[in-house]
């Protein structure tokens, strides 16, 4: 019934939260667990939805802002067409992730393709500059990238909810279980990624060990992840100093 | 603000609150939405800059006209940290409307100069550490389906890195550009670096260990009707095995080939898929 609501009111979120609009406000709209709080609120299914935001959103935890910005996927792209499509089908969060990933790269297209359109601003800025037009200065940098968004982004996502949402219904009806199971495991195996990711990021192969503390902290003592928030931000304190030797 | 000497007669002009302000809400709003291959922030940097350009060259067309176009040049940095070069610009721009000889090349040089350690910084701290430790700590509530999870971290990130952001720029405009080379060296900033990435390694851990879930249904018959579930083998030797072996593989591949996304993705799907196909997994 809301399938037309629902399909415009995330090609909005999606455009949205790639204008980028608020640099480290939207970094985090485009994230999968704000996507889900929005799925939740319009869908009605808060928990459903905020239970498979949570998977979609581990495969990115990485895929944060790389060196130039040039973001290897996408979670806007992804969040915004898994987990509604994903909460109104039923699927489960293991196999939410797995119909995110094809989404997430396809992405990185949409965003090379305004920041190419973007220069055509630049341009203008320089002759709005010879002719001390500040206010086209203005339009230049906000107004013209919004509307060559809103073009570019709406109708991916509008036309991918509102259309895929039956595929991917027809689709379960006649998958076979083994395939089932293998997205299943797929969605086991793809938060490793995120994780992996964020490892590489950081980028100290001496500081590993920490990633086996934590690991063995919940594998084996079950610990809480807030826990592990404050036993690794004293360790942080109490170790800080290594990073003036390691230099040296 | 030693510089500030020569044009005897008149008050120096000084930049109030306001145009700073106005500075730090334009590229924050904006840093990345205009954002190009061709000059990336270069835009956004020019715009900010507007409100100064307007008070310290007021009156001077030609002297506002070569001020917009010298912020009009390739910039690009990480936006949080990246204040402190705005603060910098400004400064420098006071400076040079007050009759310093700053030339257009040294505030080039000087913004040039600065975009690629900050933006180390920043993307290490902000976007590499910050970022995903926040999220981490919401996920376990997310996951018990809790509303809390999709605003919580929206309002704690923006607050907190704009809070960061703004006494960058305010701390840089007013100590001008030789503060900075000495915090670039200053010790601190290798620390909270070093500390973040301590953390994060932390939290990436404890979430493999919850939320990597691979595991084998394999069970082996032997002779004489028993059977071993290989599993529970498994979990003898070292609880959550398959999981650390899944981030590592990754993790090594991305070491030796660099992060070719599709081919690691594309590898996962297969491996699922013959896994599941064979019941190993």
């Amino acid at each position: 019934m809301h399938a037309v609501g629902l399909s415009i009111a995330m090609g909005l979120y999606f455009w949205f939260a790639n204008l980028r609009f608020g640099y480290t406000f939207s970094g985090m709209l485009k994230q999968p667990l704000c996507v889900a709080l929005v799925v939740g609120l319009i869908t009605g299914k808060m928990a459903d939805a905020m239970t498979i935001g949570a998977g979609v959103q581990l495969m990115f935890l990485g895929v944060t802002s790389t060196p130039g910005g040039n973001v290897p996927n996408d979670p806007a792209l992804a969040g915004t067409i898994a987990i509604p499509i994903a909460v109104t089908v039923g699927l489960s969060a293991q196999a939410a992730v797995a119909l995110a990933v094809p989404f997430g790269v396809l992405g990185v297209f949409l965003d090379q393709l305004r920041r190419t359109i973007n220069a055509t601003w630049v341009h203008m800025a320089d002759k709005d500059a010879e002719n001390l037009n500040y206010r086209g200065i203005y339009r230049d940098a906000f107004l013209y990238p919004a509307i060559i968004g809103l073009i570019i982004r709406f109708p991916v996502v509008f036309a991918a909810n509102y259309f895929g949402r039956g595929a991917v219904q027809d689709l379960i009806n006649v998958i076979p279980d083994w395939l089932m199971h293998g997205f299943e495991v797929m969605g086991a195996i793809l938060p490793a990624l995120g994780f992996a990711l964020t490892i590489t990021v950081i980028g100290k192969k001496n500081l590993l060990p920490y990633f086996l503390i934590g690991f063995v902290a919940v594998m084996y003592f079950k610990a809480d992840i807030m826990a592990i928030a404050v036993i690794g931000t004293c360790i942080a304190f109490l170790v800080r100093n290594n990073a003036l030797k390691e230099e040296a | 603000m030693e510089n500030k000497v020569e044009k005897p007669s008149t008050e120096p002009i000084k930049l109030s609150k306001k145009e700073v302000n106005k500075a730090f809400w334009i590229y924050q709003l904006g840093c990345e939405l205009s954002n190009s291959y061709e000059r990336l922030q270069s835009l956004i940097f020019c715009a900010s800059m507007i409100p100064a350009i307007k008070k310290l060259y007021a009156g001077d067309k030609e002297a506002q006209k070569e001020a917009l176009k010298r912020h009009l040049v390739f910039f690009n940095t990480e936006g949080t940290i990246g204040s402190t070069v705005q603060g910098i610009a400004l400064a420098m721009e006071e400076e040079k409307a007050n009759g310093a000889s700053i030339s257009d090349s040294a505030i080039t040089s000087i913004k040039t100069g600065l975009m690629g350690p900050l933006a180390g910084i920043g993307d290490s701290v902000i976007w590499s550490a910050l970022m995903p430790i926040i999220i981490s700590i919401f996920i376990p509530m997310a996951n018990q389906g809790s509303a809390i999870a999709g605003i919580g971290p929206l309002l704690i990130y923006t607050l907190v890195t704009m809070y960061i952001s703004y006494v960058l720029i305010k701390r840089s405009y007013s100590l001008g550009k030789s503060s900075i080379t000495s915090l670039l060296q200053n010790g601190m900033i290798k620390q909270v670096i070093y500390g973040a990435n301590v953390l994060g390694m932390m939290m990436m851990g404890a979430l493999s260990a919850s939320y990597v879930t691979v595991s084998t249904p394999l069970k082996l018959h032997v002779s004489g009707g028993s059977t071993i579930v290989l599993q529970s083998i498994l979990n003898s030797m070292f609880k959550g095995l398959l999981p650390l072996v899944a981030v590592f593989a990754i993790y090594w591949y991305m070491q030796k080939k660099g992060p070719r996304y599709g081919v690691i993705i594309g590898s996962i799907i297969l491996v699922s898929l013959v896994g599941a196909f064979f019941g190993i997994l």
